[in-house]
Formats: C-alpha cells, sequence, structure tokens
C-alpha cells in the first residue's frame, strides 16, 4: 500500500493550521495588492484582506509559482510515496493545467485532479481523497475517483453588490448578464467549470429562498441520485458570518435529515471578485467511511 | 314600431349605431371611475374594443348571418382591451354563438344569444365580481328569458323592457359594490353596455346613422398598434395626412414659456398637423410636429425666441423610397430560399408607460415592452402582434395593470404555435421582481410558479392627483389633491406632495422590507426625487432604497417595498 499525500491550495479554505491538523499540505495563492506580493494565510489575514478590498484596494490573484509547486511536490516525496494535488477548479484558473504539465516529470508519482471544485466543495475533495487514501488507494486511483465526481456537486451564491463582480471584469459571463440598473441580488452558481448567474432576486429573503430550492433539486437530484449516495451541505461566506449562521438554522429547518452544516469562509480567490456580504451554500456527494 | 324579427341587414345596422353611441358617451363613460384619477378609461376601452370590430362591419358588403356574426365576434376579441373591454367581447361572442345559426332572430332566439353571451362572458371572467357589467348583462338575460317565457313576441316591447330592467340593475351596482357607492357613481362598465345597448335600440327604431370612423379613435387604435421598430414599411404615400416632418429647437435666452404658453402652442400644432413633441427645458423648447405647412410651425414658435437646429423632411418622397427599397428586398428574400432561424427557448413581453420603465424592462431582458399601462390599455391585438415578433417557444407576458390581464389571457388562448404564460402581474414593480426572478433552467411551470410568488412580495404605492371630490376608505378627496394608492385602497391624501409620499411609503413597508424602490415619473423633477429619496433613507435606515427614473407619465411616483 503506497504512502499517498495529500496536497492542496489555500482556495480549499483549509487554513496552515487546519491543514497540519488534517495532516495534509496547503498551498498559499499570491495576491497582489496595491502592487505589494501576499500570501493567504502566510502574510495576509481574512481581516486584512477585506479591510483592503473595502478601502478601494487594488486586488490582483495569480496562480502559484511553478516553483513553490514543484518545491512542495519534491518535499513531499521525500516522506511520501506518491502525492495527489488538488488544485482549484481548471475553469477559474489555470493554476491546475500548470500544474498537469508539471506533473509530467514525476513519473506517475504525482496526480493532479481536475475535478473543478472550488471553496467548499474543494474542501469536500480533500476530505474524500484522504479517506480514499486511508482505504489503501493509490493516487492515481483517488484522482479517478474524485474525477468521476466532477459534477456531483454545486454552489449557490447571493452577492450582496455587483460592484466588486463588475470591477474585477474577470467573470464577464455571469457580470455581462446581470448588468442592469437596478438593485439586484444575484445569486450565481459554480458548477463544474463555469462561475455564472443562476438566478436575480430583489431581496435576500427572496435569494435564500431560491438557493435553497436549487440545492434541495440538486441534492435529490444529481449529487445523490434520490438518496444513492451520500451529500454533505456546506455553507459558505464571504466576511457575513453572522448572517452565515442564522442561514445554517434556516438550512437545518429545511433539511432536518442533515445533521451538521459546516460553516466556512469563502476562499478570498472567490471573495475578491464578488466582495464581501456574499452568503453561499453547497452540496456534493462524498465518499462513505 | 313593430316587428317580430330583426335581420341581418337590421343587426348590421343596430351593432354600428350602439358602437356610434358607445364612442360618442365615452367621455362621461370615462369620468364614472371609482378612484378619481385622471386615466379612468373604461369609456375609451369600450369604444375601442368595439370600433376594431365596427370597422370591419362597416366594410361588409350584404353579408349574410354567419359572416357579419363572424365579424363582431372576432373584430372585438382582437381589439379587446381593458377589463370592461374583454368582458364586452366576450358577451358578444356569446350573442353571436347563438345567432350565426339563424337568418333572422326573433325573441326566442334573442333571449338565447342573452343567455349565450351572459355565460360567455362569466367564464372568461375568473372570479365574478357582482355589482359590474357582468350583473348589468345578466339582469338584461334574465329579464328576456322572462319576456320569452310569458310570451312576448314584439321585440319593440321586448327590447324596451330590457333596456329598462338593465338601467335598474345599473342603478342597484353601487348597493352591490361598496367602492361604488361610496364614490357616488355606478358601474362604469354596466353604464357602457347600455349605452351600446341603447344606440341599437336607435336604429331598431328606424333612426338612420352616419357611421364613420371617428378620427381621435381610429388614430389612438393605430398608435397602439404601431411597433416601436421593425414595422414592416407597407404604407403608401397616400396613407400620409401630413407631409412634412419638422423639428427645431426654441432658444429661449431667458425668455418665459409657461405651461399656458406651452399648451397654447402645442393647441397650434395640433390644429396645423399630428406626431407632436414639444418638451420645455430651462433654456430651450424642443418641438417635432408632422404638418403639411412647415412654415406656419416655425412662424409660430418664432414668437418664443430664436430656432436652431431645424430640420424638415418630405416623409412622403421618403416614404415612396423606402417602400420602393423594401419591395426590392422582399422581392429578394423571396427569391431566397427562407432561412428560418431557431427559435430561442424563452422571450417576455412586458407592458409599461414610461420610456424609463421600458429601459429597465429590455433591460432585464424583456424582448418587447407594449407602451401602455392604466391611461392606455394595449389590446389583445396589441399582445399578438407582440407575440408574432418574438421566435421564442415559450412567451411570458407581464401585463403589469389588473386591467390588462384578460387582453393578455384572451391572446394566450388565441395563439397557438407558441406556449404563452401570463404572470398575473398587476403593478409595473411587480413586473420587475417577477422577471428578476425567472430562472433560465427552470421549467415553465417551476417559473410561472416562482414569478407569481414573487409577485405576492411585492406592495406597489402609486402617486397621482385626484380629478374630481369624492370620499373612498374614510378619505375626503378633493379635487386637485395629491393620493397615494396602494394595490388595493387609498393610503394617503393631501395638498403636500411631500407629505403624501411619505405617509404612502409608511403605509408599505413593514419590519419585513429590505428594498424601497422609487420611480419617479415624467412630471417630477429629478432633484425633487433625490431630495425624497434622501428623506426615505433616512427615515428607514434598515431599508435598501432605491430611486429610478420610470418616465410614466400621471403617476408623480411609483413606488414598491419588498
Amino acid at each position: 500500500m503506497p504512502k499517498v499525500a495529500i496536497l492542496t491550495d489555500s482556495n480549499s479554505g483549509i487554513t496552515q493550521s487546519e491543514g497540519r491538523e488534517m495532516g495534509i499540505r496547503v498551498i498559499p495563492m499570491p495576491f497582489r495588492i496595491n502592487g505589494v506580493d501576499y500570501f493567504e494565510d502566510i502574510n495576509l489575514t481574512q481581516e486584512e484582506f477585506y479591510a483592503k478590498l473595502k478601502e478601494g484596494g487594488d486586488i490582483s490573484t495569480s496562480q502559484p509559482s511553478p516553483q513553490d509547486v514543484t518545491d512542495t511536490w519534491d518535499e513531499l516525496l521525500k516522506e511520501y510515496d506518491q502525492v495527489v494535488y488538488i488544485p482549484m477548479s481548471s475553469g477559474l484558473s489555470s493554476s491546475c493545467q500548470t500544474a498537469i504539465m508539471l506533473a509530467d516529470d514525476y513519473d506517475g508519482k504525482v496526480e493532479v485532479v481536475n475535478n473543478q471544485r472550488i471553496s467548499v466543495t474543494q474542501r469536500a475533495s480533500i476530505r474524500d481523497a484522504m479517506l480514499l487514501a486511508k482505504k489503501g488507494l493509490n493516487a492515481k486511483e483517488i484522482k479517478d475517483k474524485l474525477e468521476a465526481d466532477k459534477f456531483h456537486s454545486s454552489i449557490y451564491i447571493t452577492l450582496d453588490t455587483l460592484y466588486y463582480l463588475k470591477k474585477g471584469g474577470r467573470i464577464t459571463p455571469a457580470a455581462a448578464a446581470i448588468g442592469t440598473l437596478l438593485k439586484i441580488k444575484p445569486v450565481l452558481q459554480i458548477q463544474g467549470e463555469k462561475l455564472d448567474e443562476f438566478a436575480k432576486a430583489r431581496t435576500i429573503a427572496q435569494a435564500k429562498t431560491m438557493m435553497i430550492n436549487a440545492v434541495k433539486n440538486d441534492r435529490e437530484g444529481r449529487v445523490s441520485e434520490n438518496g444513492k449516495y451520500k451529500t454533505v451541505l456546506q455553507i459558505a461566506h464571504s466576511d457575513n458570518l453572522g448572517a452565515a449562521k442564522v442561514f445554517a438554522g434556516e438550512l437545518k429547518d429545511v433539511f432536518p435529515d442533515v445533521d451538521d452544516i459546516e460553516i466556512n469562509a469563502l476562499s478570498l480567490s472567490v471573495s475578491c471578485h464578488i466582495g464581501p456580504g456574499a452568503l453561499a451554500v453547497a452540496v456534493s456527494r462524498v465518499e462513505t467511511e | 314600431m313593430s316587428a317580430n324579427t330583426i335581420d341581418v341587414a337590421l343587426l348590421k345596422k343596430m351593432f354600428l349605431s350602439g358602437a356610434k353611441n358607445l364612442d360618442n358617451n365615452k367621455e362621461y363613460i370615462n369620468e364614472l371611475n371609482v378612484f378619481p384619477v385622471p386615466d379612468g378609461d373604461t369609456g375609451t376601452n369600450m369604444t375601442m374594443t368595439i370600433m376594431s370590430a365596427a370597422n370591419d362591419v362597416f366594410n361588409l358588403e350584404n353579408p349574410d348571418m354567419v359572416t357579419l356574426c363572424k365579424s363582431i365576434s372576432s373584430g372585438s376579441l382582437r381589439g379587446a382591451r381593458g377589463n370592461s373591454g374583454v368582458i364586452l367581447s366576450q358577451l358578444l361572442r356569446g350573442f353571436t354563438k347563438v345567432a350565426k345559426g339563424y337568418d333572422t332572430l326573433d325573441v326566442a332566439i334573442l333571449s338565447a344569444a342573452c343567455d349565450k353571451a351572459v355565460e360567455t362572458a362569466y367564464k372568461a371572467v375568473m372570479k365574478p365580481k357582482e355589482g359590474t357589467i357582468l350583473t348589468v348583462a345578466r339582469g338584461i338575460a334574465e329579464k328576456a328569458a322572462e319576456l320569452f317565457e310569458n310570451g312576448e313576441e314584439d321585440i319593440n316591447a321586448f327590447y324596451q323592457a330590457c333596456l329598462e330592467h338593465g338601467q335598474k340593475v345599473l342603478d342597484s351596482t353601487p348597493d352591490l359594490l361598496p367602492v361604488l357607492k361610496e364614490a357616488g357613481v355606478v358601474d362604469s362598465g354596466g353604464e357602457g353596455l347600455l349605452t351600446f345597448l341603447r344606440g341599437a335600440y336607435e336604429a331598431f327604431c328606424g333612426k338612420e346613422i352616419e357611421f364613420s370612423m371617428d378620427n381621435d379613435t381610429k388614430k389612438k387604435a393605430e398608435t397602439t398598434r404601431k411597433l416601436p421598430t421593425d414595422q414592416p414599411v407597407s404604407a403608401v404615400p397616400e396613407d400620409i395626412k401630413f407631409g412634412y416632418c419638422t423639428e427645431f429647437i426654441i432658444l429661449l435666452e431667458g425668455k418665459v414659456f409657461n405651461i399656458q404658453m406651452e399648451n397654447e402652442f402645442k393647441d397650434f400644432l395640433e390644429s396645423i398637423g399630428d406626431s407632436i413633441v414639444c418638451v420645455p427645458d430651462e433654456e430651450l423648447v424642443k418641438v417635432h410636429v408632422h404638418t403639411n405647412d412647415p412654415g406656419l410651425a416655425i412662424q409660430r414658435a418664432l414668437k418664443y425666441g430664436q430656432l436652431t437646429n431645424l430640420k424638415i423632411d418630405n416623409m412622403r418622397l421618403e416614404n415612396k423610397e423606402k417602400v420602393e427599397k423594401e419591395n426590392a428586398k422582399a422581392a429578394e428574400t423571396a427569391a431566397a430560399p427562407e432561412e428560418k432561424e431557431e427559435p430561442k427557448e424563452t422571450g417576455f413581453i412586458s407592458v409599461a408607460a414610461g420610456s424609463g420603465f421600458a429601459d429597465i424592462f429590455r433591460n432585464l431582458g424583456a424582448d418587447y415592452v407594449i407602451e401602455g399601462g392604466q391611461t392606455m390599455n394595449p389590446s389583445t391585438e396589441d399582445m399578438l402582434n407582440a407575440i408574432s415578433q418574438i421566435n421564442a417557444k415559450t412567451i411570458y407576458i407581464l401585463p403589469n395593470n389588473s386591467n390588462i390581464i384578460m387582453a393578455a389571457n384572451q391572446a394566450r388562448d388565441l395563439t397557438e404555435d407558441k406556449e404563452i404564460i401570463v404572470i398575473p402581474t398587476k403593478t409595473v414593480p411587480q413586473g420587475i421582481s417577477a422577471l428578476i426572478s425567472f430562472v433560465p433552467e427552470m421549467s415553465g411551470a417551476e417559473n410561472e410558479a416562482a414569478m407569481t410568488e414573487a409577485i405576492s412580495l411585492v406592495k406597489t404605492g402609486q402617486i397621482t392627483y385626484a380629478v374630481r371630490d369624492t370620499s373612498i376608505d374614510g378619505h375626503e378627496i378633493h379635487q386637485g389633491d395629491y393620493m397615494g394608492l396602494s394595490d388595493k385602497s387609498i393610503l394617503s391624501n393631501g395638498t403636500d406632495l411631500e407629505n403624501v409620499f411619505e405617509e404612502t411609503v409608511k403605509g408599505l413597508v413593514d419590519d419585513m422590507t429590505e428594498i424601497i424602490s422609487i420611480y419617479y415619473g415624467s412630471d417630477v423633477k429629478e432633484e425633487d426625487a433625490v431630495a425624497l429619496k434622501d428623506k426615505i433613507a433616512e427615515n428607514y435606515p434598515n431599508c435598501d432604497i432605491d430611486l429610478q427614473n420610470g418616465g410614466q407619465p400621471v403617476y408623480y411616483y411609483v413606488i414598491s417595498a419588498e
């Protein structure tokens, strides 16, 4: 049974200390704010980030440097036989593509998972990977299993404001579709590789109902296939913990069979595009113990 | 005059005479509005509904009964606008369903036809309300049945008795509908129906009427039918009544141009042409008129100041060129094999008055915005026109006015090649919220449910002025007062617009309100609207306030709380 290391990036929302506790490694995502480079959770906290975002700072994200990626792999391979690397969705960043290319030189010792997850659904994948490694699967088998579940998750996010989405200009299809004059709470969906508009609401209350209905449909339908597979529900937010807690309570009323709904902060790479005050709910198919 | 039958020639005359009588009295019927709003239009709606049929009927030469009935039925159905108009069209449809089976009509047939008319109309209304045109129609039908059973054969006596009874029922409508009583009026739709029947009776008695399409009505009917763009050019130059499109700007340079001068000038322009636009700003007046004598317009305008940006086009020549070009193009496309574009999944039609509202709807994805609203209810035909313009499998219609929903439903029932879903929005903010909550990935039924649900979350207030003294819901209202109306009642009234505005907002907002939207109309200055918005923002710190230019006529402000 090979000894497999699990590696992800900070888009998963897993902090450095959490990673240590879980026994996995987390590559920090680099940010450039007003011309200065930062690394998520290394020399940039959530609080600092939101303060700079609200000040209107010029924030850009980039992928981890290839050097950092291969250095981490090399380091892990001293202790492990194989590495499974789960980077953020290839639909939202080219870091996955870069990693796949870099892994070519590692003779199958490093497997890069292209399962198009981000934030809390990426986090769910990490847990699956850990479970599968524990069950004795090798890196390639783990990668194949995770990729087979690529479309068995979705995230719905309600934005408090369109401001950041418009400003970033990066998520153009969504931004273009909702480029309107009115005050609207857009509900976005991340499923597979794209972040796109799902619906629009006039109020948060209405948006929450839309997200709950959508997640309920997905959960019963393609994610669990009528209860055949195990699922998890997660809540994510950007600097909006109070609302997230209230939302968790509301979700528990709708899904009495779900015992635990985890709340996590959205990764900063997502937050910098959608701004603070966002609220999200995700459903993912997960491995059983 | 005594007769036992009505033949097709007489029925034709009677129908046209009824239509004419309705047209002559429409203003009076318009005024019988419960809410003393400036845009009561039951009379206009009923007239336009019937004129659409009357025009067809007028052009029939020696028709047989089947042709005449078909003409009356389909013409009024397509021309139907407003609730009373739709009900009137259904009454005519029911009546003609029976009548078309006979060459001449006697009391037995008339009574059966009245019965069918009422049955058809009641079916068309989801929640029939008593104290309305329906009650009057039913009263007449019941009287007709009674007379027939009692062996009445003379149509004159029969008709007179029916009219008398109809009047009695009409007079009792205030007892059935308390709002009528409080406002001191009878039901306007019922009055319209009787006006039509009385006109028809005059023709029965032998009074010759001269029927011609009244210019005003015709013009109005045409303007709403006009399409905003891509109207196929078929007009021949002879159709252009006023040949020169004349545009210029008057520079005021400090001179006064008050409302009185504006009205005088507009009246003058109207006397020499049509399609008039006259928009005064602080420093200038923008003028547009179609006329046969541009010199007169210019001469008159010089009284107010210097002119600039003059532009005069000969529309007759231009139109001729355009028609020729279009015809050439049409010939070309006809020669080429027709390539039909694949229809998209969904399309949206919205009804709104005001350029700002139209922009908002287009921005939210509406394919077609029908100009109209309380002031001008679009007809079933306007809806059908819009439907034909959109190449989509499913089309949602947002009527945005309770008086337009029935016309939309009628259009839905007349459409066969597309799925039409009418979302029963009663106000423009309801329409906006319904459209916003559309989810492309959901099915038609799911969206219909979601959009209808969205309507229930919107409370709308509208601010206008009173056209007469009245009292409603315990509010003493004086002519000229500002009034704040909610979806169902009067929230506030008074002489101070700001006060009325604040009281109206107060009546709409509750603890659950997250967003207050304010749409200001064409008669409101932007800075005044901004000042009111700031005040509201101060009073309701927990709510988001959204200020938009609705550009709507008649209503100073449209407000919604969600």
